[in-house]
This record gives structure tokens, C-alpha cells and sequence, in this order.
């Protein structure tokens, strides 16, 4: 038996073959996309190139609206670049200990090469270069067009460019090794469950510090005409973290930001100040988390519930187990609603439960419908500045489209995927008596009736802190409403349209063609949406508008509504029908 | 060789191996038998170093498992019950990768994977993406990355499963040629005519112990049974206590 390496053997290193076989598995992966569908390409392509364009003019004009200010324009600009590095540092530490941790410790890859003679060095290096990037890629397509904005408005040298993208480079690494040193050292003492829902109460705490530390202030007409400099100061007091010199993205933002000012002293300062940081951190990731790792590794191997070292979760954990044998909470409020049939109700129950118990879906869910209830609570703070009816007029719509868009993206992640994902237990719903199409018209009417209580809510909320009187709250209701079941119904009807019963991991089923063109179609019908009620609203500034135009705007919304939405529920309910599997 | 010593794997207060020993010498085929949540998949996470005991050693070819992982792991070969393949790669790529992490020369890489290759039928998918393979085919290309660099310790769990009745011939072959040639053979499995036919000695596990162990006739002695394998398995695993309700071992 032969057990060590070949005396001849001239093999590349462990790491270099993993990023090679990687780089190959990538590589592959890009090039099906490109040969399952021209389609699929060609519409992700119109959108990362429509992303680039709307967001590189939205940042053009921010700047150089806010550096049209007399005397305050710098200091305005500066603060905006500062406050947006240190925003995207924290969202890229997080995205990082996110992915980090299910890369390191929830992945077959690792389960395989920790068996193989591989030093966990070295599956750590690989490993973090890959959470990195794929922590960071989205990160670096954000900025790219404000940097772009930023140098054109500041009238740069065309070595700006390639100086900000090399600074960039080397802050990701800050962010990327504390995150993965985080997710390392959460791994070994938190189990999974325990790990989401602090992750999610740190988001949650986080939005709630932000939306009171963030609180708008009154300030009077008197004070904006006189003391402007005074307002700015206690306005911008808020933001003045974004500026403490210990923070990366205070060296990167100082970097780019002397570089762009032709002080290339400084900019090489803060430029040595990253390097020297991303060499010393990622040296430590790339030399000594090998044996934390493999520890790390092993412990979420061998853990059931951190939690259980406690009597009061044991007990709990008891309890539980006693409920699961009887009716349980949940199933007694479904059982109470009349006119639900058993196999329905049984549906309708197993998807709520499954639902509840993926934290990763809920998460996602309050954090994005959060940020929208944080938003629109303090609208009321604004309220009494919106006398102008335009404004007001204007800031309702706007929250219409954000709560379709929040919705959207909610509908594409969660409910077209949920077809798919019955993929391999169709050898039980589908062939019970209930029947496909009603498996799927369920599915549709769960979706849109939870769906329905946020978002109508969040539109009556809204409607409220504007002052709206109840015909215009009502007549923005109907709009969330009809627009909630359009999106639901594009997605559900979609999903089993382009089913992919093959795979259990819900992010891939989305990534398929079906759900890019659920996405931007989605996207797509939200604008025109909003700009049809919009123009054929019954009120404007000039006074209430004629009903014919009112109503050949419901008619062509209505009618958009239901080709969208309808046409592909329909066309999923027929497919499931006759649906093989 | 393989040799377990005391080992213990707690989790939190359940007790999914207690005191485990064990010594399996080189050339041995040994299976390893028990009901569902036995502790036999955490016995081989421990064997092959993806978790750690709490308490006890695990040696592999001489080599102690957490101390000289590197060592232990140059001389082992594990399947798992699913087995992680590359799905964007094709077989041979993913064989030559196996085979370069295991530092083996090109020209032995090309002529162990021939051989394996021409008897497990594979030839007609060397150049197809793995993830257009059937389970079986997939099931058939890891057992072959698993076998390419001549292990001296083989560990699988549950190999059989998706392999059809000649393809498994072929596997039953294989690791019975390999364990006479003096690679020990590990192998975990529910389907009790393998353990029969194949293994030099049969251990059955429950409730994290090693209640019995040796030939087929031997196990039949100590159950004081006399028909099938199947009939001494299910007469030592009745005589233990039942596990209690929600202190069962489940595979992390």
C-alpha cells in the first residue's frame, strides 16, 4: 500500500489546486448560464447595465447637487463619502460574518477536504478567499458608479481610477478577516440556531439604534433662513462616526479622498495605513486560524443545542415535544377559520411552520419590511414640513413603489422557489388526493393573505403619518392591495412554470432564469404601475382630476395587473395540472 | 490499521459512544452494524477526524487521528453515505484532482484511474459534467477517488446504497481483493447479508456501545440464535434497554 506522496511527484500546492478546481467549477457555471438561455443573459445583463446607468446618474446629481451649495458643498461632499464607506463597511463586516460562517461550517466542500490530507490552514485560506469574494463582489459593484460620479464631479486624473480601485482592494480585506475571525469564534460557541438569532437581534438592535439615533429634528423656517451653518452643524453632529480615524473606511474614504484633491502625500499616508493593515490581518487569517477553524469545524459536527446546557430550555424542549403530540397553537387558529378544507389547512399549516422555523426567511423579511416601518413612522416627523401638496403627493407614491419594491424582492426570494422546493417531497403532495393545481392555488392564497396584512398596513401607516384623508388612504389600500396579489401571483405562477426539482436550496432555484424574469419582470411592473396611478390620480395640484382619466388609468392598471399576474397563475395552474414527476 | 481506544463522544448530556474500543488489523474487512441512532456514523465522524472525542484516541495506520491528523489522513480513505462531488467537473477532473491532493504522480494517477474506470464502467461519463450523473454513477465516481491512491484504511458508510446489483459485484470485489492485498476495510451498513458475506467480523452497536463483536458464527453463538444474521442482530439489539424518547443519538 502506498500511503506517502510519490518520490517523483511535482504536485502544485493543496491551495492552488482548490483554487484552481474552483476557478474551473465557476468558470463552467458562468459559461451554462450563458448556453441554458440567451434570454437569461441578455435580461441580467439589461439589468446590472440599467443598475449601473440609473444609480451612476442618481450619484451624479446627489453630488453635485450637494456641492452647488455655497461654501457647504465640500464639507457636504465629504460627509456623504464618508458616511457611505462607513455604512458599506458595516454591511460588508456582516455580509461577511454571514457568509463566512455558512461557507466554513455549512458546506459539503468542507465536509469533504476535511477528511483528505489537507492541512486546515490551508481549507481555511481557500475558504476565505472565497467568502471574500463572494462577500465583496456586490460590494464593489455598489460603489463603482458612485466612484465614477465622484470623480467626474471632482474633474480627477484618469489615475484615480485605477489608485481608488487598488485602495478598495485592500480595505475588503479588513472587514472580510473580522468577519471570518467572528464567524470562527461564533461557530464554537453558538450553535446554528443560536447564531441566527443573535445575528438577527444585532440587525434588529441595530435598526432600532440607527432609527433613534437618526431621529429628524424640527427645525424652524426662521432657523434654516439665519443660522443655516448652526443647523448644518447639529444636522451633520449625527453623522460624525463616519469620521472616527480608527475606522478603514475613514482611511479609504481619506485616501480617495486626498488622491482626488491632488494631495498625494496624504493619499499615500492612508494608502500605506490600509496595506499595512490588510498584510498584517490577512497574514494572521492565512498562518494562524487553522487549528480554530478545524476546532470550530468539529464542534458544529458534534453540537446539538447550545442551549441545552440550561435547565429552563431543557424543560422547554420537553414541553415542546409533549405539544407536538396534540393540536399545537398554530393548527387550533387554522382549525378555527371556517370553510378551510383539512388537506387544505394541512398545506397551509406545513408551509407556515416550515416558514417559522427558517429563520434565514423571517429574518430577511422583518429586517427589509423593518427598515420601510422605520422609515414610515418617522415620516410623521416630516409632516409638518410637507405643506406643499406636491411633496406630499409626490412622497406617497414613492412609498408605494418602496413597499412594492420591499414586496418584490420578497415575492422573487421566497415565493416563486416555494414549487421547486416540493420538488422532492411530490412523491407526497403531489400524488395526495388534493391535487397539484390546488397545492399551488393554496400556496398563491397563503403568499398573498400575509403578504396583504403588511403591506396594506404599511400603506395605511404611511397614509396616516402624510395626514392623507381616508379617500386617498383607501385609494393607495386598493393600489397595495391589487398590487400585492399581481406579485404574488407573477411569482407563484412562474415558479412552477420554470420549476427546478432538483435543487433544495432556495437561493439557486432563484438564480435560474425563472427567477430573473420574475425579478425584473416584477420590477418592471412596479414603475408602470406607479407612474399610471400616479398620473391618473383622482387628486392633484391643480385640483381634483376628470373621472375619465381617472378611470382609464384604473382600467390600464387593472388590466396590467391582471395579464401579469393572472396569465402566469393560470398558465402554473394548468402546467400542475398535467404536471409529471 | 485501525484502533480505537476508550473512546467517548458526548453531546451536550446524550452519550452517543461510550467507551468504545476496538482494534481492527491491517487486511481485515470488519462491519459495523446497529439500529438508527446507534452511534456509528458519529464512531466513523471520529474515525476520520471530522469531529473530536471527548474522551479516548482513534488511531489510523499507527497514527493517532488528532494528533498526527496529516499522517492518519495520507493512509485513509473515507465515503460517506453522500458524498460531496465538484458538480461542474467531470469525472476525470475531479479523479486527477483527488489524486493530486494525495500527491500522486500523473502517470499512477492515469493508470490507477484506467483501471478503476474500466471496472466500474465509467468510461462513457469520464467527460460528462457530474452534475448530469445518475446517484448510482455518482455513488460509483466516489467510491473510485476514494480507492485511487491505494488507502490503507478504507472507512464507508452506507457504500451500497444507489449502486446497482453489478456495480455493487464489482465494489464487493474490489474491497475484498484490496483487504487481502492489507488494506483494512471499515465498513458501516443496515444491509446485514454484506456484513455476512463480506466481513471478517461483524460489531453491532447500540445506544453508543459496542455490544458485540465477531464472526457470523460467532454472533449467532452469543445471541443463542441459530437461523440468519438477521436473526442474532435483532436478538442482541432486543436485549438491550429501548433508548429513551428524545435522548436518541442523531448524526449531527
Amino acid at each position: 500500500m502506498s500511503a506517502r506522496a510519490d518520490a517523483s511527484t511535482r504536485c502544485p500546492s493543496a491551495l492552488r489546486l482548490l483554487l484552481g478546481v474552483n476557478a474551473r467549477q465557476s468558470w463552467r457555471g458562468l459559461l451554462g448560464l450563458r448556453q441554458q438561455s440567451r434570454l437569461l443573459t441578455a435580461l441580467i445583463g439589461l439589468f446590472l447595465a440599467g443598475y449601473a446607468a440609473l444609480s451612476f446618474m442618481l450619484f451624479h446629481k446627489g453630488l453635485r447637487f450637494a456641492g452647488s451649495f455655497p461654501g457647504l458643498g465640500e464639507v457636504l461632499t465629504e460627509r456623504l463619502l464618508f458616511l457611505l464607506f462607513a455604512c458599506l463597511f458595516g454591511l460588508l463586516l456582516l455580509s461577511n460574518l454571514v457568509i463566512s460562517y455558512t461557507n466554513l461550517f455549512r458546506n459539503g466542500e468542507t465536509t469533504f477536504l476535511l477528511p483528505l490530507p489537507i492541512p486546515p490552514q490551508t481549507i481555511f485560506q481557500w475558504k476565505f478567499i472565497e467568502s471574500t469574494l463572494l462577500a465583496s463582489w456586490a460590494f464593489l459593484f455598489l460603489i463603482a458608479p458612485l466612484l465614477v460620479a465622484y470623480g467626474l464631479t471632482q474633474r480627477v486624473a484618469w489615475h484615480f481610477y485605477p489608485l481608488t480601485v487598488a485602495l478598495i482592494g485592500l480595505f475588503i480585506v479588513l472587514p472580510a478577516a473580522a468577519g471570518a475571525y467572528l464567524a470562527v469564534n461564533l461557530a464554537r460557541y453558538l450553535d446554528r440556531r443560536a447564531f441566527q438569532i443573535a445575528a438577527l437581534l444585532a440587525a434588529v438592535g441595530l435598526l432600532a439604534g440607527t432609527a433613534l439615533w437618526l431621529q429628524p429634528e424640527t427645525v424652524t423656517d426662521e432657523q434654516l433662513e439665519t443660522r443655516v451653518l448652526a443647523v448644518l452643524d447639529r444636522l451633520l453632529q449625527r453623522t460624525q462616526f463616519a469620521q472616527f480615524p480608527l475606522l478603514p473606511s475613514y482611511w479609504l474614504s481619506a485616501g480617495v479622498q486626498h488622491w482626488a484633491e491632488g494631495a498625494l502625500r496624504g493619499a499615500g499616508f492612508f494608502a500605506l495605513l490600509l496595506l499595512s493593515h490588510a498584510l498584517f490581518f490577512g497574514s494572521l487569517m492565512c498562518t494562524r486560524m487553522g487549528r480554530a477553524f478545524y476546532l470550530a469545524a468539529a464542534t458544529v459536527q458534534s453540537r446539538g443545542s447550545v442551549l441545552a446546557r440550561w435547565r429552563w430550555f431543557r424543560r422547554w424542549q420537553a414541553r415542546r415535544r409533549a405539544w407536538r403530540r396534540g393540536m399545537g397553537g398554530l393548527e387550533a387558529v387554522l382549525a378555527w377559520l371556517p370553510g378551510l378544507p383539512r388537506d387544505v389547512r394541512a398545506l397551509v399549516l406545513k408551509d407556515l411552520r416550515l416558514f417559522w422555523r427558517d429563520t434565514t426567511q423571517w429574518g430577511q423579511s422583518l429586517v427589509l419590511f423593518g427598515l420601510l416601518g422605520v422609515y414610515i413612522v418617522n415620516l410623521r416627523h416630516f409632516s409638518q414640513q410637507l405643506t406643499n401638496p406636491f411633496w406630499v403627493y409626490l412622497v406617497s407614491y414613492l412609498n408605494l413603489g418602496a413597499c412594492a419594491l420591499n414586496l418584490a424582492t420578497l415575492t422573487t426570494r421566497f415565493v416563486y422557489p416555494q414549487f421547486s422546493l416540493e420538488g422532492k417531497r411530490l412523491w407526497i403532495v403531489g400524488l395526495a388526493p388534493l391535487g397539484l393545481h390546488r397545492v399551488l392555488a393554496a400556496k398563491f392564497a397563503l403568499a398573498s393573505g400575509c403578504s396583504l396584512v403588511i403591506t396594506l398596513g404599511l400603506m395605511i401607516l404611511s397614509s396616516r403619518m402624510l395626514q392623507l384623508t381616508w379617500p386617498r388612504t383607501l385609494y393607495l389600500g386598493a393600489a397595495i392591495a391589487v398590487m400585492t396579489f399581481t406579485l404574488n401571483a407573477l411569482a407563484v405562477g412562474l415558479g412552477a412554470l420554470y420549476p427546478n426539482l432538483k435543487e433544495d436550496n432556495p437561493t439557486k432555484i432563484v438564480s435560474g432564469f425563472g427567477g430573473t424574469f420574475c425579478l425584473v419582470l416584477s420590477f418592471l411592473y412596479i414603475v408602470v404601475a406607479v407612474v399610471l396611478l400616479a398620473l391618473g390620480s383622482p387628486w392633484t395640484r391643480h385640483g381634483d382630476q376628470p373621472a375619465h382619466v381617472v378611470a382609464l388609468a384604473w382600467v390600464l392598471f387593472l388590466l396590467l395587473s391582471g395579464s401579469l399576474g393572472g396569465l402566469p397563475l393560470r398558465a402554473g395552474l394548468r402546467r400542475v395540472a398535467h404536471f409529471e414527476h | 490499521m485501525i484502533e480505537l481506544s476508550h473512546l467517548v463522544k458526548r453531546f451536550g448530556e446524550l452519550v452517543a459512544v461510550q467507551d468504545l474500543s476496538l482494534r481492527i488489523p491491517p487486511g481485515e474487512f470488519f462491519a459495523l452494524l446497529g439500529p438508527n441512532a446507534a452511534g456509528k456514523t458519529t464512531t466513523i465522524k471520529v474515525l476520520v477526524g471530522l469531529i473530536k472525542p471527548t474522551a479516548g484516541t482513534a488511531h489510523v495506520a499507527g497514527f493517532d487521528v488528532q494528533a498526527q491528523p496529516l499522517e492518519a489522513r495520507r493512509r485513509l480513505a473515507y465515503v460517506p453515505d453522500f458524498p460531496f462531488l465538484y458538480d461542474k467537473l467531470t469525472p476525470w477532473e475531479f479523479l486527477r484532482f483527488t489524486g493530486q491532493l494525495f500527491r500522486m504522480a500523473e502517470t499512477r494517477i492515469e493508470r490507477e484511474t484506467s483501471a478503476l474506470v474500466a471496472r466500474f464502467n465509467l468510461e462513457p461519463y469520464l467527460g460528462q459534467p457530474i452534475e448530469g450523473l445518475s446517484h448510482g454513477t455518482r455513488q460509483r465516481v466516489a467510491i473510485v477517488s476514494a480507492l485511487l491512491h491505494a488507502p490503507e484504511v478504507i472507512v464507508l458508510d452506507e457504500p451500497m446504497v444507489g449502486l446497482d446489483p453489478h456495480h455493487a459485484r464489482v465494489l464487493k470485489d474490489i474491497l475484498k481483493e484490496r483487504s487481502r492485498a492489507g488494506m483494512t476495510v471499515f465498513i458501516s451498513t443496515h444491509q446485514l447479508s454484506i456484513a455476512e458475506e463480506m466481513a471478517d467480523r461483524i460489531g453491532i452497536m447500540h445506544q453508543g456501545r459496542l455490544i458485540a463483536i465477531g464472526t457470523g458464527e460467532e454472533l449467532r453463538r452469543l445471541s443463542g440464535t441459530a437461523g440468519a444474521l438477521e436473526e442474532a442482530f435483532l436478538a442482541l439489539t432486543a436485549a438491550e434497554r429501548p433508548p429513551a424518547p428524545g435522548l436518541v443519538a442523531t448524526a449531527p
